[in-house]
Formats: structure tokens, sequence, C-alpha cells
């Protein structure tokens, strides 16, 4: 280092290289290539030179339990799984992990018995939109599979930006370079057989991440001291991070997460997809199964933050995404770390390959299928676009990583439709009442108040205050509601939601003004629900709900001798175009 | 010495659950590559 004086730039460097352990180039471009080499190989193993066009979607309708269950974990745990519970371990304590990870868990949960009821309603869908275009039409179906393809974007970018930068951090390698082998690599496994080939490799991808994580929470624990530690550092947590029911840790972290994920459960694309393709009897163990999964992985990496905050760990540069680097880095040994960036790379790996599965399957369904192809879907067409997607979506993933753009800010929109797609989705699968216009509306009026409140555009104080917190409130009994709807009958959701309200609202008044993100995904959720109903009350035309498994079906009927047949939007059979 | 003991294995007890899972999945995908070599078929 030349002698003068350091400015901002090289105090963050020599940060940087004392706070985290680097392998070599060598080494990185290894785990790398072998990684990619690996899935890519595996992928060759299910290939087909015709691709189906619905198996490229949704596999075959009867995908295995062990295939199915990893697949839905190794999907839901993204890269900022692990930073974020780990974020959370370290802000809020012994709560913070369970906050995050439980919550998250539990959503898988509670919306099996939803699934079952659209999969027995609609057994050959390929995408919730496509039975939404089915229940309601074009507006209805255009609003989830936009806002999809927004949320898989971005979900791309944001695991594309981790990859770059675990690669920088942890190798002598570039941001970019880190960006693009992750682009490039899951393309390469993911293109050719599309959802099948997502499937076959999360179950690698799921088992390298467990056993990742089986090694290193206990290590770095040991490592770091282990009881003894624990018994000596318990002064370095504050009297909420000490506590198990902290209020702050829940009200911060568990309440708005719980609401939000909820939201994510119901509309993303990727589990939709997972939901379709597991065999329909093995729905409940698949999503039981991955919610034990999902809870161990993603509350066990948290604790790692939590061990941060006992050790006295400041995390670099102030970035909470680097405690758990740093963590690996101090009491791992090298090869330890190797594990760790497997384990990262595995997770954004997986996800980001839902992802493209996802986009491709929307493109070919929602936009070519039900809106472009007029009635006559043509299977090759369709396989055409849905790969051309995959391409585009990795490039606009990895230009906007590349470029480091801040469009999180667009996550909290798609999170904001999906929060006030939830009542309508679920109650246009129960309810015949319920119409296009009120599906449509709802979901309008709820995403413009929720900016109101989440962007504070109006003075959250006096008789608008009280209006978004009485809103909210209906929205907490919504919530609850819909939880108990999916395991209990419709009389005691109704005794749910009312007795969640009026216990609410007396708390909510007055107090949810503080607490804008809480208070914005509530108001989304009770502003829908109410407008839907209200709009739906009085409508005297009944929905027959058999209509829709004959209005959703396989694109692809056969492919006898060479001849291709598609099905056209009415469910009949229809020549498919040259 | 009760609270420390009920702390680790707060800690520890993840991973153990996560080993149980992933145990519990290979089994599963073990029987499904049998049955589907069994019936001929496709698993995915």
């Amino acid at each position: 280092m030349p002698l003068r004086s350091l400015n901002q730039d090289d105090r963050t460097y020599m940060q940087e290289q004392t706070a985290f352990y680097q392998l070599s180039g060598t080494t990185a471009l290894l785990l790398l290539a072998g990684f990619y080499g690996l899935t890519f190989l595996m992928s060759l193993m299910i290939g087909k030179k015709k691709e189906n066009v619905d198996s490229y979607m949704v596999s075959n309708n009867a995908v295995g339990f062990g295939l199915s269950a990893a697949s839905m974990i190794a999907t839901w745990i993204w890269a900022a799984s692990f930073y974020a519970s780990a974020t959370s371990g370290y802000q809020y304590g012994l709560s913070g992990p369970i906050h995050y990870g439980f919550w998250g868990a539990l959503m898988i949960l509670f919306i099996y018995p939803y699934g079952r009821r659209f999969r027995a309603l609609a057994p050959k869908a390929h995408t919730l939109a496509e039975v939404m275009h089915a229940r309601h039409g074009t507006s209805s179906q255009l609003i989830m599979a936009i806002s999809n393809l927004l949320g898989s974007c971005i979900s791309l970018m944001v695991n594309f930006t981790a990859a770059g930068a675990l690669v920088s951090v942890l190798s002598p390698l570039s941001f970019i370079q880190g960006v693009l082998i992750a682009g490039l690599g899951v393309l390469s496994y993911t293109l050719w057989s599309g959802f099948r080939a997502s499937v076959m490799t999360d179950f690698a991808q799921l088992v390298a991440m467990i056993l990742a994580a089986i090694v290193i929470i206990p290590l770095i624990f040991f490592n770091a001291g282990g009881t003894g530690m624990l018994v000596t550092n318990w002064g370095n947590l504050s009297a909420e991070q000490s506590d198990f029911f902290s209020t702050k840790a829940i009200l911060e972290q568990g309440a708005p997460y719980f609401v939000a994920v909820l939201a994510y459960a119901i509309g993303n694309q990727t589990i939709a997809q997972r939901l379709f393709a597991v065999r329909e009897d093995l729905i409940k163990s698949t999503f039981l199964t991955a919610t034990i999964g999902y809870g161990a992985v993603v509350i066990g990496l948290g604790m790692l933050g939590m061990l941060a905050l006992f050790v006295g760990l400041t995390p670099a540069n102030g970035d909470m995404n680097n405690i758990i680097p740093q963590m690996a880095s101090t009491y791992l040994p090298p090869f330890g770390i190797a594990l760790f960036f497997i384990l990262v790379v595995g997770s954004l790996s997986s996800t980001a390959d839902s992802d493209l599965s996802a986009l491709s399957s929307i493109m070919m369904t929602d936009i070519y299928g039900k809106n472009m192809a007029r009635g006559t879907p043509d299977p090759k067409r369709m396989l055409w676009w849905g790969r051309a997607t995959m391409i585009v979506a990795t490039m606009i993933g990895v230009i906007f990583a590349s470029l480091r753009l801040d469009i999180l800010v667009m996550l909290v929109f798609v999170g904001a439709l999906w929060g006030a797609i939830v009542f309508p989705v679920i109650v246009s699968f129960y309810w015949d009442k319920v119409t296009n216009k009120a599906f449509t509306t709802s979901v309008i009026c709820a995403v413009a108040l929720f900016a109101v409140a989440r962007f504070e555009l109006l003075p959250l104080q006096g008789v608008i205050a009280v209006l978004f917190e009485l809103s909210a409130s209906v929205g907490a009994g919504v919530v609850l509601g819909l939880m108990a709807f999916a395991f209990f009958n419709r009389k005691v959701a109704i005794f749910v939601a009312i007795a969640t309200v009026i216990i609410a609202i007396p708390n909510a008044v007055g107090f949810l003004r503080d607490y804008p993100v809480l208070l914005s995904s509530l108001t989304s959720y009770g502003i829908s629900a109410v407008v839907c109903v209200a709009m739906s009350w009085n409508n005297k035309e009944r929905f027959d709900f058999s209509l829709l498994a004959e209005r959703v079906t396989s694109f692809q009927k056969s492919t006898d001798n060479g001849k291709e047949t598609s099905t056209d939007v009415d469910g009949d059979v229809a020549p498919a175009r040259a | 010495m009760m609270n420390e003991l009920f702390l680790t294995a707060y800690i520890l007890v993840w991973p153990v659950i996560s080993a149980a899972i992933l145990l519990v999945l290979i089994v599963a995908l073990i029987r499904d590559l049998r049955n589907a070599s069994k019936s001929d078929s496709e698993m995915i």
C-alpha cells in the first residue's frame, strides 16, 4: 500500500480482505464448473429430442414424493433466505431465526389444502393464471401472469446478484464473472427440458445444500466456542434479544413476514407449478415434508446470525449480508468454506432454474397459448416460446444484476399485488358468485391503498390513519380466517375472522400507523376482501366449477405417427399448426 | 446449566432435523426409482 492517506475505498477493501477467507481462483472455478457441469450432465439424462410441451411445464402430473418435496424445498429456499434469516438472528437474537424460517415454512403448510382444491378442479393446469382465465377471463389471468413475470425476473436478478457477491467476496473472481457463470450455468441445464430438468436437478442441489448445512452449522458453533461461549457472551444480547417472545421481533420481523409470505406462497408460479406436477394423492405429504425441510435448513442457518451476535461480530461495511460469509471465513476450515460456497450456489441456482421454468410456462400458456394463438396453440411453437423466454429472462437477469440496478422496490409492488390477490383467488375457487369484475376491481383497489400506506402518500394521522388501521384489522381477520378455512369448515373460518377483527381493532387503532410495512400489507388483504365480497354478493349468476376441468386441458394430445395435435382453449382437440 | 443445554440443543436441533428430512427424501427417491424401473415408466 503506497504511503498516502487511506480513502473510504481503501478502508473498505482492507476491511473486506481481513473479514473474508478467499478461495483461490482455480478452486472457485473448479467448484463452479463441477457444480454446473454435474447438473448439466444430469439434465442430459432426461433430455428428449422432442420434448412434450405439457411435460416441459409440469412434467407428467405424477411426480413422486421424493422429487416433489425436494424440489419444493429447494425452490422455496433462495440465496436471500440464508442471509435474511441470519440477519434476523443477528438483529432480534433468540427468536430472530424463528421469525424468518418458521413463518416461511408454515405458509407452505397452510396453502396445501387450497392447492388440493385447485388441483382437483383443474388437474391438467400448467399455471394458476391459466385456471383464473378459465374461471374469470383475461384480466384476472393477466394480473396473475404479469405479477409472476415481474416477480420471477426480479428473483432471477437477486439470485444472480447473490452469485456475483459470493464469488467476489470469497474468491479473486469478479462480481460480473460470478453473475455470468451463474446465469449461463443455470440456463445451460434448464433450457432444453424446462421444468423436468429443474425438478431433477433440484434434488441433487438440495442434497448438496442440506449436507453442507449439516456440516457447517455444528462446525461453526463448536469452533466459535460452543456452549461455553454462549454462557460467557450472554451479556452481548440486549433484553429484547434474549427474550424468546420479544414483541419487537414479532412486530418488526415476524408479523410483516408472516403476512407477506402467505401472498408469495399463493401467488408464485414456482409453487403452483410443483403443485400441478406432483401426483395428486401426494400433495399433502409433499407439502408437509417441504414445510419441515425448509424450516430446518433456514432456521438452522439463521442460527449463524444469532451466533454472530453472541461472539460480537460486526458485519463488514455494515452490510448484514456479510454476516454468514464472515462467520464462515472466521470459523470454518477451507473445506468448510468450499461447502458454504456450494450451499449458496445450490440455493440460488435451484431457485433461478425454477424461475426460468415459471417464466417460460407463463409465456407459453398465458401469453402465447391463451392470448396469441387464438384457440389453436401449436406445441412446437409453444416450446420455442418457452426456450426463447428462458434465454431472454437470463439476459435480463444478468444485465440487471451486472449493473447492480436497485429494482428491489419493484418487489414491494409484486408482493403487494400477490397480497391483494390472495383472497380473490382463493374465494374464486369456493364461491360461485365471484365475478371477473369483482376480482379485478378488488385487486386494483387493494394495490392502490397499499401504495398509499406503504409509501405514506397521505399522512398516516387522524381519520386517515384510523381508516387504514380498521382496514388492516379486517386484513388480519382475512389472513387468520383463510388459514382456518384451510383446515376447518366455513363457519369456523368466519368465526375466526370475525373474532380476529374484534380483537384487532382496539389494539390496531392508534398503534399500527407506526408500522407502515405491516399496516400496508394487512390493508391490502382487508380491502381486496371487502371489495370482492361487496361486488359479488348480489351477483345472480352462478359459476359451474366443473367447467374448469373442461376448459383447462393438456396442450399436446398425442404425438402418434409424428402428427402432433393441440387442444384449443375451449377444450376441443384441434390440429396443430405447422 | 439447564438453560445452556437448552440453548445448545436449540442451535443444533436444526441440522439434525435437516438430516432426517434428507434421509426421508433419499429413501423415497430410491423407492420411486425402483417402482419406475419395475413398471418401465418415467419418473419425470
